[in-house]
């Protein structure tokens, strides 16, 4: 190995594709696209929906009414004097979003019918916080129709809601506030970009090598240099190219999620006084209105704790490291196809063997999200194939150390081991010429070599 | 002395044989001519000498000494599908290929660039490799193959893609080339440049070397000694084919007739060529 020439190899390489148009889109607008969705999730969560809904409410029953208390969503106007038909006919000019109707109480059945109009539908939120406040009024009729003294307490101190804490204890016995749902999510993004990124940058690696082999430069090349210092210094430079775009999605992301976070909760501050933005942190931590486990942890609240919980720092230091020898390994594989074929849509059918584990470790990392520490998701974190993918979303729930680096060494392995297949295939293919090659050729060429 | 001597060398993919025990020489600072039908190995060779591929058995020596990855630095090799990167600048890409074999970055563009105003077409620089003609990213290919100023250049078809004009320029620094002291291996089925440029020829058919030596002694070892004499007697001009004997013009002095010129009839390179290849089938 000549490492000079290897180094001039890896900065063309580098630079090719770092000075294309194609490699600063995607540097600008995939962060653009995840902070955009941080932040328009964090807008969403934080912003009351749209202006408060005006609803005529007729009430045939006569006992809704203290029920249908206004709130910041839903404004009620009580509409005696109209029927329902002309109302809900003449809803726009009459300034109403919608028109709700309640039969008259059934004595009997102790039941109604309610129904409400408009013109644009209600979203499930409006129609279900309605339902509930209509099924309220009924249970304490029906309640106050039985005639027992106190019965109204002591169906309330009958009524159960427990929440469930939990906690994850440190071996030095630090409890720690947790939700696997946290985890999930974290677990099932890392999976999906490492997953995206090997396929991505493995690709890129072929679609080098096709060009090379396309434009019959690569005779020329292989005239001054080996075959296989072709291949590797490609591969080292398109990781490197991999590694540059990280840096910049990572400091991008951030900038624009920090920039865009502050001006939208700065301009949200502003106009909201202190009362009200505990009201709405209230309300967003999903505490019950009825106050009977205020003292539970708000949803933020474990979802911080949790995301503290996790080392982050060791999560992507093993991300880096398990997408480094995960690229590794299939960019040498992909590297092997790439010099049978002389365009890129013959290489369909070859690639086959290799999308498949990729797939296979995608699909069982979806499912150690759900059951992390089951004997799948073990085997395929540990078999090098998938491990990259199956490891790295296993780690947010916690990996022994000793599972961590056998996968590791597996995987480095089978890297050495493949790279030097890859290797011999490569020499060999890129200067067959003419011919569809299928992998019985591969094959053949991996003998001959 | 040889710059490249191939011994014994032999090839074969599977079960196909592409050389068959080949030994030849090629002599330092002579331009040789590597001939054969298509598919005769020819291409096979040149890669064994460009250490792109190796050999099953036989070595080659360069300069006396078996050949090693550091000596491709002072080959260039010029293939006959010609490639470059078609999206790269001209200036880079010429960069790149002459820093791969081993030059440095100020090396490379001193000698680009002087290459790059014999030539004419400093302009280029800054154009992508797609801009150009097929005749234009020739020459770029054949600069490509020269600047590192190596002492053994391979060059395959040439002159092919090359208008007459062009075709002349590069036939001219081939020819300068040799005399700064480079050798040049000419892989051809234009027999004319042949008869023009080369001094030593080598003959491939189906996977065996045919023939070697000087293109001379070649000629003149398949041509039937012929020589034609034009004489002057009392009727006028006549010339004549006759058998080269010793003392031939000798007999035409003493019938008295005057000698114009008296050449050997050699036959055409082409002629041998398929000779030697129709023969072995």
């Amino acid at each position: 190995m000549n490492l000079r020439t290897i180094g001039v190899i890896i900065r063309r390489e580098y630079l090719n594709k770092v000075k294309k148009k194609s490699f600063l889109i995607t540097t600008l607008v995939v962060p653009i696209l995840i902070a955009g969705l941080t932040v328009g999730a964090m807008y969403v969560m934080m912003t009351t929906k749209d202006k408060a809904k005006t609803i005529a409410v007729v009430d045939g029953s006569g006992i809704v009414a203290p029920y249908l208390q206004d709130t910041e969503t839903i404004q009620y106007r009580f509409v005696t004097d109209t029927p329902v038909d002309s109302i809900k006919t003449r809803l726009e000019a009459l300034g109403y979003d919608g028109v709700l109707s309640v039969s008259a109480l059934n004595g009997e059945t102790k039941d109604f019918t309610a129904d409400i109009f408009s013109q644009k539908p209600f979203g499930m939120e409006v129609t279900d916080d309605i339902s509930d406040k209509l099924d309220k009024a009924l249970e304490d009729y029906r309640i106050s129709t039985y005639d027992i003294e106190g019965l109204d307490r002591i169906l309330k101190e009958v009524k159960a809601d427990v929440s469930l804490k939990a906690y994850t204890v440190a071996a030095d016995g630090e409890e720690k506030l947790s939700e696997a749902g946290v985890y999930s999510i974290v677990s099932m993004l890392l999976g999906i970009f490492i997953f995206l990124f090997i396929t991505l940058f493995g690709g890129m690696v072929m679609s080098a090598v096709i060009e090379e082999k396309s434009s019959r430069v690569v005779e020329v090349l292989v005239s001054s240099v080996k075959a296989t210092e072709l291949m590797f210094g490609k591969i080292i430079g398109v990781a490197l190219v991999a590694l540059t775009q990280f840096l910049l999605w990572i400091i991008l992301s951030g900038a624009i999620i920090g920039v865009a976070g502050k001006a939208i909760g700065g301009g949200l501050l502003a106009g909201t006084d202190p009362e009200q933005i505990a009201a709405m942190a209230q309300q967003m931590g999903g505490s019950e209105i009825d106050g009977m486990n205020l003292e539970a942890p708000s949803d933020l609240e474990v979802v911080m704790s949790s995301l503290r919980n996790m080392n982050v720092g060791q999560i992507i230091g093993l991300f880096l490291l398990f997408f480094i020898f995960g690229y590794l390994l299939y960019a040498s594989l992909y590297a092997a196809i790439g010099s049978a074929v002389e365009n890129e849509g013959d290489t369909q059918q070859l690639q086959m063997p290799l999308t498949i584990p990729l797939m296979l470790g995608y699909i069982i990392a979806l499912y150690a999200f759900r059951a992390p520490d089951s004997s799948l998701a073990i085997f395929g974190s540990l078999f090098p194939f998938t491990s990259p993918i199956v490891m790295i979303a296993r780690l947010p729930f916690g990996v022994p150390g000793w599972q961590i680096w056998l996968s590791i060494g597996l995987l480095v392995l089978t890297f050495a081991g493949c790279a030097w297949l890859s290797a011999k295939i490569y020499k060999v293919g890129i200067l067959m010429f003419g011919k569809k090659s299928t992998w019985k050729d591969l094959w053949k060429w991996l003998r001959q070599s | 002395m040889a710059i490249i001597e191939c011994r014994e060398v032999c090839k074969n993919f599977g079960e196909k044989v592409a050389l068959d025990h080949v030994s030849l020489q090629i002599p330092e600072g002579q331009i040789f001519g590597l001939l054969g039908p298509n598919g005769a190995g020819k291409t096979t060779l040149i890669r064994i000498i460009n250490r792109i591929t190796i050999p099953n058995g036989g070595e080659v020596l360069f300069q006396g000494r078996p050949i090693t990855q550091r000596d491709v630095e002072k080959i260039g090799y010029m293939p006959e599908e010609r490639g470059l990167y078609r999206k790269m600048k001209v200036g880079d890409q010429a960069m790149y290929l002459a820093q791969l074999k081993g030059m440095s970055a100020g090396d490379a563009r001193a000698a680009l660039k002087d290459w790059f105003i014999r030539f004419g077409i400093q302009s280029w620089w800054d154009k992508k490799v797609e801009e150009l003609s097929k005749g234009m990213a020739q020459k770029l290919q054949f600069i490509t193959t020269v600047v590192h100023r190596p002492s053994l250049m391979i060059l395959d078809e040439p002159f092919s893609g090359f208008d007459p004009v062009n075709a002349d320029v590069i036939r001219k620094e081939i020819l300068r080339l040799k005399e700064e002291g480079a050798t040049i291996i000419l892989s051809t089925h234009n027999m004319e440049s042949v008869e023009e440029l080369c001094d030593n020829i080598a003959l491939i058919n189906k996977s065996r070397l045919v023939i070697t030596g000087g293109v001379e002694d070649i000629r003149r070892k398949h041509g039937n000694n012929n020589v034609e004499v034009v004489y002057t007697d009392g009727d006028g001009r006549h010339t004549e084919v006759v058998q080269n004997t010793p003392g031939l013009l000798q007999s035409y002095l003493e019938k008295g007739l005057q000698i114009n010129s008296y050449r050997e009839l050699m036959p055409r390179m082409n002629d041998i060529f398929i000779k030697l290849v129709t023969e072995a089938k």
